[in-house]
């Protein structure tokens, strides 16, 4: 079921007779109730020909915001789907229906997403830096492949022309998907099986047409509608996010990396450019000026520390006071920051 | 500025209209001293318990329920209640991608702008929930980054203006993007490396897609006044010197160049390092902001312009333009003028704290025009500062700058209130210049800093000053900052802004 907290308080009765999307990263949706979630989702290793109406992005020249120029070094795109519905039933059932491509993606069970890099942690509010993908939780059973499954009159949608997302209409809470292609109106329908690894599947076109589905070894046909069971096989499982450190023991790659990860990055460059906070770039033992005070200090360990544990207790000349959140790490977490930071040469 | 009439105690319950009676019987013997608190109230308004309350957008239906989309994809609605604590919120619709704008078309059907599209959501069968997703309008690219949101405001004729923000270097893009990729537009630090990033768009009202005007970082809120002008803030930034409010108007190019690798004139060139390389050519291209809003003391990130009830319904300031800041507790207030046929004018604040929170950055509204709803969101950016408060105007008007207008040789500033002997004095107008130039930095530092003396000084009527100044030229952003511990004469009203700024585009001629 999809996770529904307790809106009693003081007795009242509750405030909302649906769930809504909490703080747990978790969430899901349930056979009589899917939830359906416009979003960033994962690549699960999909075939480049799966995307043949989207655009290729390429590796851009990496820039240096203190300079405003470019530098040696590339910034590679990362490999993730830009504007797919995800539909969650509960466990039975979770698949991606890309906007783009007008099909299904790929299909799981066990789990549905896990949000925390794109949502963050409640008590941290910030999310993942160059990341903000959700991850998959539970086991793969359909990936894509090919040309668009969908044939009309013997022909792919694909090559049909005028391929075109419409929308979605819920019917008793199950989302079913519309699309214009060669002049007919297509709508597919996707729910839980009775069956392992498997889904039900119900395609109609309008104007009815022989359709059929075809996908790898698999396909149906029928005449204007088509209800078919996929039947797919273990291709993987996925145990969502998990935030890869070494926290034996105090190390500035730990650091980096807890960087990234609690959203640092987006207030604090490493290369001294200006952001919505100073540059961490070189600050380790420099003098900082603060607000209200003629007296610089010294960025030192101590300094360093006081700053990530209680951001407010000195404000750098120049920033807003009550901006940065406290974080409420194990010392081992701050030490490994600390580590990073004084690793940051002053930039050129 | 409307007076405190009857008609404005109806609406208040009974102890409290009785209480606002004696209060202004008493007034006309003694005129008691009034500060902002006597005037505004501040009150946080409950959210469903458990859910993130980062309001992505919101607006009122024409039955008065109020909808807000929230950041994580839940749409919600409920009556406006007396008590902030007990809105009976529902949930509407479920599963945006980060819905930032929204415009409640009936209490039926509402249209978002979420990260790929404007999805119409009509609730058909009449339970009270959505059954129907439909785009309604498309066009813009998505390149996978996290900064890409849009917002909308409405044309008035039954289409929208949707503002497109560009991705930031602190995020990757994807290796397949939705729609037509720029390598050009991928430089720098807030990029455009697909369509219409940077831009703001109109859609017809069949959702039809054009772009309007370019230059923007991320105009997260965008305003069309009941006049028709179309309003835009930015955030301060590269190609942002300091907090920006635009006029904005078609084909403009407002200072962003990673927006023109989608302009068809920039076909094959490069218009961040033209820029770069060129002050003198892009000062020349952009268009400058009407009002500046110097990021420290006034507005570090602009949200959503709104304009105050024409009517006085919400008090003093009637028909100003008030500007949400995202990064502040505080609430800026602008004060437009034409010159030349230009606008441009001055800004304080419309409300500093009081128990404000920081993230504000959309404004509603209610239909009697007397509460105003701000929408609060940060999550991502610093502290998170999320949720849903109210301002409700109780009556009374607070000693404040009311208009701040140019003249040839300096300014004419009006109070809400009667002057203080102090400012009858040259010396109590403490004057000063500086200009910016946006520029690749993050931010731009003030440049030109100067003092302006004051050269005459004019008691025109009991609440307004003219003031002539050393120096006066066009290109410059003007300081005024008064005096501590000012009151107003007729009734010892303390002052509510010591500071505010006029950006002289220009001088009347």
């Amino acid at each position: 079921m999809r996770k529904t907290l307790l809106f009693f308080c003081l007795g009242l009765p509750p405030l909302l007779a649906n769930p809504l999307l909490t703080y747990e990263n978790r969430p899901l949706g349930a056979p009589d109730a899917p939830l359906v979630m416009s979003t960033y989702l994962p690549d699960p290793g999909l075939n480049p020909a799966v995307f043949s109406h989207h655009h290729n992005s390429a590796p851009a020249p990496k820039y240096n915001p203190s300079k405003g120029e470019d530098v040696p070094g590339e910034e590679k795109p990362i490999p993730a789907v830009v504007a797919g519905l995800a539909v969650s039933f509960g466990p039975s059932l979770a698949y991606v229906f890309d906007t783009t491509e007008c099909r299904p993606f790929y299909a799981w069970q066990g789990g549905f997403l896990d949000f925390t890099p794109y949502w963050g942690d409640q008590k941290r509010g910030s999310r993942v830096s160059f990341d903000y993908i959700p991850r998959l939780v539970g086991n793969l059973f359909h990936k894509a492949a090919g040309k668009n499954p969908v044939h009309i009159d013997g022909k792919s949608v694909d090559d049909l022309g005028g391929l075109e997302y419409v929308g979605y209409s819920l019917l008793k809470g199950v989302p079913r998907f519309e699309y214009k292609a060669g002049g007919h109106l297509v709508t597919v329908m996707i729910q839980p099986s009775e069956k392992e690894l498997s889904f039900d599947a119900e395609v109609t076109c309008d104007p009815p047409a022989p359709i059929a589905w075809k996908e790898g070894d698999f396909s149906a046909e029928g005449n204007g509608k088509l209800s078919f069971t996929y039947t797919g096989k273990a291709l993987g499982n996925y145990q969502g996010y998990k935030l890869k450190v070494d926290l034996r023991k105090a190390n500035k790659e730990a650091g980096e990396t807890l960087y990234n990860s609690y959203g640092c990055i987006a207030c604090h460059s490493t290369d001294g450019s200006k952001g919505h906070g100073p540059s961490l770039g070189g600050l380790a033992d420099e003098k900082v000026e603060l607000e209200g005070s003629d007296k610089p200090v010294v960025a030192d360990r101590e300094y360093l520390l006081e700053s990530i544990k209680t951001p407010n207790a000195k404000i750098v000349k120049g920033y807003p006071p009550n901006y940065m959140p406290p974080f409420g790490l194990p010392d081992v977490e701050y030490d490994s920051l600390i580590l990073y930071i004084q690793s940051l040469s002053k930039p050129e | 500025m409307k007076p405190f009439t009857s008609s404005s105690i109806r609406v208040n319950s009974r102890p409290f209209a009785v209480k606002c009676f004696s209060a202004l019987l008493l007034s006309a013997a003694i005129a008691p001293a009034v500060d902002f608190d006597d005037c505004y109230k501040v009150e946080d308004i409950k959210l469903p318990e458990g859910a993130p309350p980062e309001v992505g957008g919101m607006d009122f239906a024409s039955d008065d329920t109020l909808f807000v989309v929230l950041r994580r994809g839940d749409v919600i609605k409920a009556k406006p209640s007396g008590n902030a604590g007990n809105f009976q919120w529902e949930l509407f619709a479920t599963g945006f991608h980060n819905g930032c704008g929204i415009d409640v078309v009936t209490p039926s059907k509402v249209r978002i702008t979420q990260m790929a599209d404007m999805t119409e959501v009509e609730d058909t069968d009449g339970d009270g929930k959505a059954d129907r997703f439909m785009r309604f309008a498309s066009g813009w690219g998505l390149s996978g980054n996290y900064h890409e949101t849009n917002t909308l405001t409405k044309d008035g004729k039954g289409g929208y203006y949707i503002s497109v923000g560009t991705a930031s270097h602190a995020g990757p893009t994807f290796e397949h993007v939705l729609g037509d990729y720029s390598a050009a537009g991928r430089r720098g630090r807030n990029y455009a490396s697909v369509k219409w990033k940077g831009w703001i768009l109109h859609a017809d009202n069949k959702g039809k897609v054009t772009p309007f005007a370019s230059g923007f970082r991320m105009a997260n809120g965008i305003y069309q006044d009941p006049d028709g002008n179309l309003w835009a803030g930015d955030n301060q930034g590269d190609w942002k010197a300091i907090t920006p409010l635009y006029h904005v108007e078609q084909g403009n190019f407002y200072g962003h160049p990673s927006s023109l690798v989608w302009d068809s004139a920039w076909k094959g060139k490069d218009p961040l390092a033209t820029y770069r390389n060129d002050l003198d050519a892009y000062n020349k291209h952009r268009t400058k902001a009407a009002v500046e809003m110097p990021n420290k003391e006034i507005n570090r990130s602009a949200g959503e312009p709104y304009e105050l009830p024409r009517d006085g319904s919400f008090g003093p300031f009637a028909g100003q333009l008030v500007v949400p800041d995202n990064n502040g507790e505080r609430i800026s207030r602008v004060m437009l003028e034409k010159v030349n046929g230009k606008f441009q004018g001055a800004v304080t604040q419309f409300i500093q704290n009081h128990g404000l929170r920081s993230g504000n950055h959309r404004i509603r509204f209610s239909h009697d025009g007397k509460q105003m709803y701000v929408g609060q969101t940060v999550r991502g950016w610093g502290s998170p500062a999320e949720g849903l408060q109210r301002i409700t105007w109780k009556g009374g008007v607070p000693f404040d700058i009311e208009t701040f207008k140019i003249t040839k040789k300096g300014f004419k500033v009006t109070f809400t209130k009667d002057l203080p002997d102090e400012l009858k004095e040259k010396k109590a107008w403490d004057f000063s210049s500086f200009t910016v130039q946006p520029k690749w930095t993050y931010g731009s530092d003030q440049e030109n800093e100067r003092e302006h003396d004051v050269k005459a000084l004019k008691v025109t009527d009991k609440r307004s000053v003219e003031i002539e100044l050393e120096d006066f030229s066009a290109g410059k952003i003007y300081k005024l900052e008064l005096p501590k511990k000012l009151k107003s004469a007729d009734d010892e009203s303390p002052l509510q802004n010591r500071l505010a700024f006029y950006t002289a585009n220009e001088l009347p001629k």
